[in-house]
């Protein structure tokens, strides 16, 4: 087995992101300061941000490997997309439910059309037509090439989404962190949420490589019992 | 026989094979008068004007009803394993999509022209003082449809959820189609300036240039077995 040692990097990996999930809510909840303005709602931010930040980046590796899948063929990469769109999803999921909760708060609704909103929303339904289509072909061959068609499109498509959805209207908060004066967040809030980013995509990538060598397993006992019949 | 020319045999085939069975046509446009119909009854026109909510029913009734045709892009030729013959023919496969593409715009155009055309007769809707520009954006719009539309529907088409599966891969990628479109109409219809639909235009354009091109090089990987 040739994966044994991604298992072990993909277990120590979720392990380190668990671990750092536990102590992002400790600094949430005890350590952090509270925002002048928001109040104690704006600390789902730390939740909210990494997750966005997550869901997006896997969406990332399912359109490269899915771009590099239809060119080379090599099961990996689908293997490694399909894995990075479970993970997308979950965390997708994780953003559409903690930001109405800040939003009926901070906006006093639950859900406007707002751009990363709705391009979040949009990405999520992106990442069903991915999953759905993969399940409905009776050839698998079929269907991995349908999803890495779905990646592709979906992907090549976000930023004119993303441009059409922003001119339509503006109301999320204005980033915080990656701006060209530098950051504006307080110095204690910035390294929580840098501990949020990091732990998130730790465990995102230990999530992933578990995903991923349970992926080629499968295919392996797919193949050996081919071979068995033949 | 040129690129060109294969494109054409591609799109001459499928609009001989629309004007002898008339299927797609037919479907698609009863549900734009039907569909014209229903709106008349569902809109209280004592509190609503039609004149300033018909943009969106007409980009809604274009998407649901343009749907169901290119939906069937496939449909005809499925049986007897005829498209198994177009694959097999040495035309490359993205020119065979973009004849079908190109058959499929027609398609849809005729029914766009014929979807603003129950909307003047139905609701007494002027189209202000640049029809042309309306006419164009619908083009635009239309063709970046029909592009996906092309796409996803051979893709659901061998999928055993079939048409059922297309609004869901191809509605979150419409989006900015049904933002620009509808602004666009919104405001010739509201006899706006060109100078503030001209930024949209260039946008569904973009689009449809951008859904043509991702389009003509994804379908041979839907296509191959």
């Amino acid at each position: 087995m040739p994966s044994k040692r991604l298992q072990t990097t993909g277990t120590v990996l979720a392990v380190l992101g668990a671990l750092g999930t536990v102590a992002l809510h400790w600094m949430v909840f005890f350590w952090t300061p509270t925002e002048a303005t928001m109040g104690v709602i704006q600390r789902i931010f730390y939740i909210h941000v990494p997750s966005a930040w997550v869901a997006f980046f896997a969406f990332g590796v399912v359109a490269l490997c899915s771009a590099v899948y239809l060119w080379l063929g090599d099961e990996r990469l689908d293997q490694a997309a399909s894995s990075a769109a479970e993970g997308g999803m979950v965390f997708t999921t994780i953003v559409l439910l903690t930001g109405p909760l800040w939003g009926r708060i901070a906006w006093g609704t639950y859900w406007t059309w707002e751009p990363r909103l709705t391009l979040t929303l949009l990405l999520w339904f992106i990442y069903l037509g991915y999953f759905l289509v993969r399940a409905s072909t009776d050839n698998p061959e079929r269907g991995k090439r349908f999803s890495a068609v779905v990646g592709i499109a979906g992907a090549l498509d976000i930023p004119l989404i993303h441009l059409s959805v922003v001119w339509f209207r503006s109301l999320h908060p204005t980033p915080v962190v990656m701006k060209p004066e530098g950051p504006t967040l307080h110095p204690d809030m910035l390294v929580t949420l840098m501990v949020g980013l990091l732990s998130f995509t730790l465990l995102f990538l230990g999530l992933f490589l578990h995903r991923y060598t349970l992926a080629a397993a499968t295919h392996l006992v797919a193949v050996r019992e081919r071979r068995a019949q033949a | 026989m040129t690129y060109l020319g294969q494109v054409y045999a591609i799109l001459w085939k499928d609009l001989l094979l629309e004007l002898r069975t008339r299927e797609r046509v037919a479907a698609m446009g009863a549900f734009a008068v039907l569909a014209g119909i229903l709106f008349n009854f569902s809109i209280d026109q004592t509190a609503v004007r039609p004149q300033d909510i018909a943009a969106g029913l007409i980009w809604m009734t274009l998407v649901f009803g343009g749907l169901l045709g290119v939906g069937r892009t496939f449909h005809l030729e499925a049986q007897d394993g005829a498209f198994q013959g177009v694959l097999t023919s040495p035309t490359p496969k993205d020119a065979v999509f973009l004849g079908k593409t190109a058959a499929n715009f027609v398609l849809l155009y005729v029914v766009a022209l014929l979807v603003v055309a129950v909307f003047a007769l139905f609701f007494g809707l002027r189209l202000g003082t640049h029809p042309g520009m309306v006419a164009l954006a619908l083009a635009l719009g239309s063709l970046g449809f029909v592009a996906l539309g092309t796409l996803f529907s051979a893709v659901s088409s061998n999928t055993h959820m079939g048409e059922t599966l297309l609004p869901i891969l191809v509605f979150p990628l419409l989006v900015p189609m049904v933002i620009y479109g509808v602004s666009a109409t919104a405001r010739l219809l509201a006899d706006r300036p060109i100078a503030e639909v001209a930024g949209n235009l260039r946008m569904l354009g973009a689009f449809a240039v951008l859904a043509v091109a991702v389009g003509a090089v994804l379908f041979r990987y839907v296509v191959e077995e």
